[in-house]
């Protein structure tokens, strides 16, 4: 079972910030402090969300993450070297090139262990597609073995294995070669946030997809939704990780769960009990709608740390998780490395 | 009156400054592509007592032809704000000066990338404001086209201003109010409104305000208007001068014209390139060079000699032979000039210039013991020329490390430069004036 806690100040209700109240926890040192602990019980990745893209903004989220959250990552990356880091960043809010050196880079910085949470504009799937694959065209503008590094001849990479996109679309025109060295995991992680509506770009190209439902049947639905749109797109199943949203509520007895959370800025399920009831629903879940895993959104950070503290060894001891840690992103996924197109026989330019 | 010290920056770039250092025996080729190198780097500068440290950009690969740039380690380099934002976390006190370009960004992004590395660096951050003129950048954003330098610079200034009024939409503890209802105190948050010819801004920046007030300005305009939007809006400016009194003549020119933006001759710092090559003797430190010197491929070398003359090629010249006359550039006219002034005056061949530009691209070049540079610093930061200097080594890192562990030490025996820093952001070590209250 995949395992990844989505990152905020205070928890996910809106008035966590009153409980208690501690201005630190919007600094980066206690930001690190969650993701230290989410790492140490052996979560898969943490998720920093934005603002689903919506400008002007007119204030602070108390529950998005305080700062711009490609940048945040990267200096996550740095301090917490065991966890992948995904980040949510709006096609709205950057030129193509533009985002696809920011991920390439904090993939370098993370070694290996990015992903880019893709937040489109509403109603412009056209203009969707063509930027994903221009990212992912400037993502593969070098081979996984084009650095060469020959002091003797002089030859930084070789030529024969950088390919310039020379994209020319409907909505983008971009030359290329990206001017950022491929990572180790050859490329971030392309996730995608699926709730209602239309699947077909996630479907096509996502590799790890977060579904968002606020009840079960929503999330069962979902899911099969998703699995017969990738399988309608060529792909397999085993292609993709499927991850549900989450909302945790730990308690000592079944009784005390009463905690009441509202309207949450990403919804998830709604799971409250005893770490034993918490363990069995999310074993259900998963089978239910064949599901890879669960992101944790604790309403607040206190909820949060019983998950760690209580339902993960739970999980632990019905061997939902554990096994070897990898290094890159993609290997944690179980995901394979993409195979360079010039390397598949797919047509690439030069 | 306590006495002026100079400003420092470390100017960092993968394996050096020198277009072949890469192949160097003691360079680490994959440098470009390794978090921990700049870590260690911009730890040494931090050693040294730098006010900062600082990463230049382009959003291209800068050279066309795929066999020039296969020999170029300069073709591939990290994007700088996701590289300060990690160096940022690892650091205490050396500024994060990182480039960026004001023609392919918005100013909304743009101001909350910079806030965010002010946040993460507890207020160390600093803009280099650069415009794009590489057609090849024109070409990765191509429904925007290259623009003639004059719009480039109209939006610069639209640019400039709407990002330094969304840092002032937020300020000082506007969230968390001791005891309030609300997360957010309203009345300390003051959304912007600008509709420009180039850019449309409303609302608030999602960022808390800096713990510098905003982020430093840093510019290396060097015409006419780059000057102007300097003198106007930057805390720090950068510039390639050869010659001392080139150096004299900018920073008296870019000082002269603050008085007309109400601003005082010390609330901007001219921090020209120096490229300093350290040794133990004289002799040693000219043979450091000269091995460096003889590792450019000249196809390189005048490769980088056409860019930085905004021309496509000058491979049908003869190599022995002098520079051809030049046509006039859209691009990045300054830099052009410099160079045919500099062959001129000296006499220098087609590869003997390209040889000179690929060792600092410009900048004055000082090979010596730890006392020559030094005196050849003093010289100029005391005469009228600098208030400090961005200092280019042409090798990381041991380029840097000579430079902290020699040269800093002979300048701080000297009084010219500090012991310990005096704040922990970045504007306070410059000593620039605070923001006005908004």
């Amino acid at each position: 079972m995949l395992l990844g806690y989505s990152l905020t100040p205070f928890g996910h209700d809106p008035d966590a910030w009153t409980k208690p109240r501690d201005r630190r926890r919007l600094g980066f040192d206690a930001l690190l402090d969650q993701v230290a602990a989410a790492e140490a019980a052996g979560f898969d990745f943490v998720l920093l969300a934005d603002r689903l893209s919506i400008r002007p903004a007119d204030d602070l989220s108390s529950v998005a993450v305080p700062f711009e959250p490609t940048l945040l990552a990267s200096a996550l990356a740095t301090r917490a070297d065991g966890i992948g880091i995904i980040a949510a960043a709006s096609a709205a809010q950057h030129e193509p090139y533009n985002l696809a050196r920011r991920f390439a880079s904090l993939d370098l910085v993370s070694k290996g262990r990015s992903g880019w949470l893709v937040l489109l504009d509403d109603g412009d799937a056209a203009r969707g597609n063509e930027y994903v694959d221009v990212v992912t065209a400037l993502w593969d503008s070098f081979e996984d073995d084009a650095f060469l590094y020959d002091k003797v001849e002089g030859r930084f990479f070789d030529p024969s294995k950088m390919h310039v996109a020379h994209h020319k679309g409907a909505h983008f025109s971009v030359r290329g070669p990206l001017n950022v060295n491929r990572s180790s995991q050859g490329r971030p992680v392309l996730t995608h946030l699926l709730e209602e509506g239309d699947e077909a770009l996630a479907a096509r190209t996502g590799e790890l997809l977060l579904l968002q439902a606020g009840k079960v049947e929503g999330l069962v639905a979902i899911a099969a939704r998703a699995i017969r749109s990738i399988e309608a797109a060529g792909r397999r199943r085993s292609d993709v990780r499927l991850v549900a949203n989450v909302v945790p509520v730990v308690a000592g007895s079944p009784q005390a769960a009463g905690y009441k959370v509202t309207a949450p800025t990403l919804a998830g399920v709604r799971t409250i009990g005893t770490p034993e009831m918490i363990a069995d629903r999310l074993h259900e879940l998963a089978t239910a709608a064949d599901l890879d895993g669960f992101t944790i959104l604790p309403p607040t950070l206190e909820t949060g740390e019983r998950f760690l503290a209580d339902v993960v060894p739970e999980l632990g001891r019905r061997g939902l998780i554990g096994g070897k840690r990898q290094v890159t992103l993609r290997d944690r996924l179980g995901l394979a490395r993409p195979v360079h197109p010039a390397i598949s026989g797919k047509e690439v330019s030069r | 009156m306590s006495e002026r010290h100079m400003k420092l920056g470390a100017f960092l770039m993968a394996g050096g400054h020198h277009i072949a250092a890469w192949r160097h025996p003691d360079a680490h080729a994959p440098a470009g592509s390794d978090i921990d190198h700049f870590i260690h780097l911009a730890r040494v500068a931090e050693r040294g007592k730098f006010d900062m440290i600082f990463i230049e950009d382009a959003a291209a690969i800068r050279e066309r032809n795929p066999d020039l740039a296969s020999q170029a380690a300069r073709s591939t380099a990290f994007e700088p704000l996701s590289l300060l934002a990690a160096i940022a976390v690892n650091t205490s006190h050396v500024g994060l000066v990182a480039t960026a370009s004001t023609s392919y960004t918005e100013p909304y992004g743009l101001a909350r990338s910079f806030a965010a590395l002010d946040q993460l660096s507890g207020g160390r951050a600093g803009w280099n404001l650069v415009t794009s003129a590489s057609e090849l950048e024109a070409e990765n954003f191509a429904a925007s086209g290259l623009r003639p330098h004059s719009q480039r610079y109209e939006r610069a200034e639209e640019f400039a201003d709407a990002a330094l009024a969304l840092w002032d939409s937020v300020e000082e503890d506007a969230y968390f109010p001791d005891g309030g209802e609300t997360f957010a105190d309203r009345s300390k948050l003051h959304a912007v409104h600008r509709h420009g010819k180039h850019f449309s801004v409303d609302g608030i920046l999602e960022s808390q305000r800096s713990p510098q007030g905003r982020p430093i300005m840093v510019q290396a305009g060097a015409s006419d208007v780059g000057k102007d939007l300097a003198a106007r809006t930057a805390n720090v400016v950068f510039a390639a001068s050869q010659t001392k009194a080139e150096a004299q003549a900018y920073y008296a020119d870019v000082k002269s014209r603050l008085g007309k933006y109400g601003r005082s001759h010390d609330d901007l710092k001219v921090m020209p390139g120096i490229s300093p090559i350290v040794g133990a003797t004289e002799e040693e430190a000219k043979a450091k060079y000269r091995a460096l010197q003889e590792l450019i491929p000249d196809a390189v070398g005048v490769a980088l000699l056409a860019s930085y003359l905004s021309i496509r090629d000058l491979s049908a010249y003869p190599l022995d032979g002098p520079l051809p006359d030049m046509p006039p550039t859209n691009l990045i006219q300054s830099r052009q000039q410099l160079i045919v002034d500099l062959g001129k005056r000296e006499v220098l061949s087609i590869r003997e210039l390209a040889r000179h530009f690929a060792g600092a691209r410009g900048h004055w070049q000082v090979a010596g013991t730890p006392a020559q540079i030094a005196d050849a610093m003093e010289d100029r930061f005391l005469d009228g020329a600098a208030d400090g200097f961005n200092v280019m080594a042409p090798l990381f890192p041991s380029g840097l490390e000579d430079f902290v562990t020699l040269v800093v030490p002979e300048l701080q025996r000297r009084g010219l430069f500090r012991e310990e820093y005096e704040g922990r952001t970045l504007r306070a070590n410059l000593g620039v004036s605070p923001p006005a209250k908004s």
